[in-house]
């Protein structure tokens, strides 16, 4: 059976953010993901109130990054939560946004061995012994808490690229795929798949989870509508491979790059077609979203992640995925 | 002045459910959350965790809060749509006295 998450950007006051995790946690959904950007409210931040105010759902980041974010203290925020909501915490760890880190002054080099450093540092630090590690991007020397961590807790790779998703398969207990369309995720599970049986393991050790944008409403127009200005950014940020593999005209793309370069975001948002919302969202009446989601899991997605922006008024449309969205999968 | 929860009692309980939804959605779209006193944001939390804003600590947590935030669309969905003129009124008093 598929479980349901939900992811929230902490760009508003933290309790309208936990406000909608406990909503989230009522109405029936398995997991909550928080987005970690420097330029938002801080997500460990959102997650410890989080914690406080929840007691079943299971919430990590997602995703952080280790360009940011040093490792160790990842598995410090983590396994302090840990303390607070045991059992309920899960981290995503994926290479990060490269033009967000850059205007940080961070380069971000190496991308794949930084991930892989990232999570083998943070599982060693939280088997609470000494830690020294040499990696390609991170060396730790002699590190150690002074605390005993409560144990493992589980991590998802936010992954994209073919060598990404691999590795995710291959070192990860779940994978984040930024994806709402049943190509992209067929084509994520090819990679995945290759990593796990690198690794000895089974395709069902490793929960493939569908980061997807997500609009319901039950006038199909209103949920396009919310979801066109997260569909623009994701064309200007997709590379060029992914916008073939859906028949997306890159001049249409790159029209919509340069508007958003400019902050004309009028331009941008009116740009985005009909093929790009059916490429990346899934967007219309609860009907039509189940459809779509049924053509993930046909792909092989074992957690379906309602993101982003989740519909046009965010309240009612948790309720409405409530009632007619998640039972459809669950009962 | 009355308290908030005062104040709820003056409304119809067949109205309060659509008052509910209302405020709720005048809080979490409001952009004036600096407005929001964190011990109220506390109780919010804490209300919603365990009840509901249907009842009536509920939407007297509810009041307070909109009554900070949102006070103008606040009296005016209780007066105009709402036809509650009195509530509306003791809102504004609570309000500009502090609330209780």
């Amino acid at each position: 059976m598929v479980n349901f998450g939900i992811e929230f950007v902490p760009k508003e006051a933290y309790w309208k953010t936990v406000y909608y995790a406990i909503q989230s946690e009522k109405r029936g959904f398995d997991n909550l993901w928080i987005t970690d950007h420097y330029n938002n409210r801080n997500v460990y931040v959102t997650l410890a109130a989080t914690a406080m105010y929840t007691k079943k759902i299971v919430f990590g980041p997602g995703v952080t990054n280790p360009f940011l974010v040093n490792p160790i203290m990842t598995a410090q925020s983590l396994a302090s939560l840990d303390e607070m909501a045991p059992g309920r915490v899960v981290l995503g760890m994926g290479a990060g946004d490269k033009t967000t880190l850059a205007s940080t002054g961070i380069e971000a080099t190496k991308q794949l061995s930084a991930v892989v450093d990232a999570i083998a540092i943070f599982k060693a630090m939280l088997e609470g012994k000494s830690v020294t590690y040499e990696g390609a991007v991170f060396q730790v020397k002699g590190t150690k808490f002074n605390f005993k961590p409560r144990g493992q807790i589980p991590v998802y790779v936010g992954a994209q690229g073919p060598k990404m998703l691999a590795t995710a398969g291959k070192i990860g207990d779940g994978v984040l795929i930024n994806a709402s369309h049943p190509k992209d995720i067929d084509y994520a599970v090819k990679q995945i798949k290759s990593g796990v049986k690198e690794a000895g393991k089974n395709l069902s050790d490793v929960d493939v989870t569908a980061y997807t944008s997500f609009s319901v409403h039950e006038k199909p127009e209103k949920a396009m509508q919310a979801a066109s200005p997260v569909v623009a950014f994701i064309v200007a940020g997709s590379p060029n491979v992914i916008l073939e593999r859906h028949g997306i005209d890159l001049e249409k793309a790159n029209k919509i790059r340069g508007a958003l370069k400019k902050g004309d975001f009028g331009v941008a948002f009116g740009s985005v077609s009909p093929k790009m919302m059916e490429a990346f969202s899934i967007a219309g009446t609860p009907d039509v979203c189940n459809e779509k989601i049924s053509r993930l899991l046909k792909a092989g997605i074992t957690q379906f992640v309602v993101g982003s922006p989740i519909g046009p008024n965010v309240r009612k449309s948790i309720d409405l995925i409530s009632e007619q969205v998640i039972p459809h999968f669950k009962e | 002045m009355l308290t908030y929860k005062k104040i709820v009692k003056m409304i119809p309980v067949e109205k309060r459910e659509e008052l509910s939804d209302k405020l709720l959605n005048y809080l979490l779209k409001s952009k004036k959350e600096k407005k929001m006193p964190s011990s109220l944001a506390k109780c919010f939390l804490s209300q919603w965790q365990t009840g509901s804003f249907d009842d009536e600590v509920g939407l007297a947590v509810l009041l307070e809060a909109t009554a900070l935030l949102e006070p103008e669309k606040t009296t005016e969905f209780l007066e105009q749509e709402l036809q509650l003129a009195e509530v509306a009124k003791a809102l504004k008093e609570a309000a500009s006295a502090g609330g209780v």
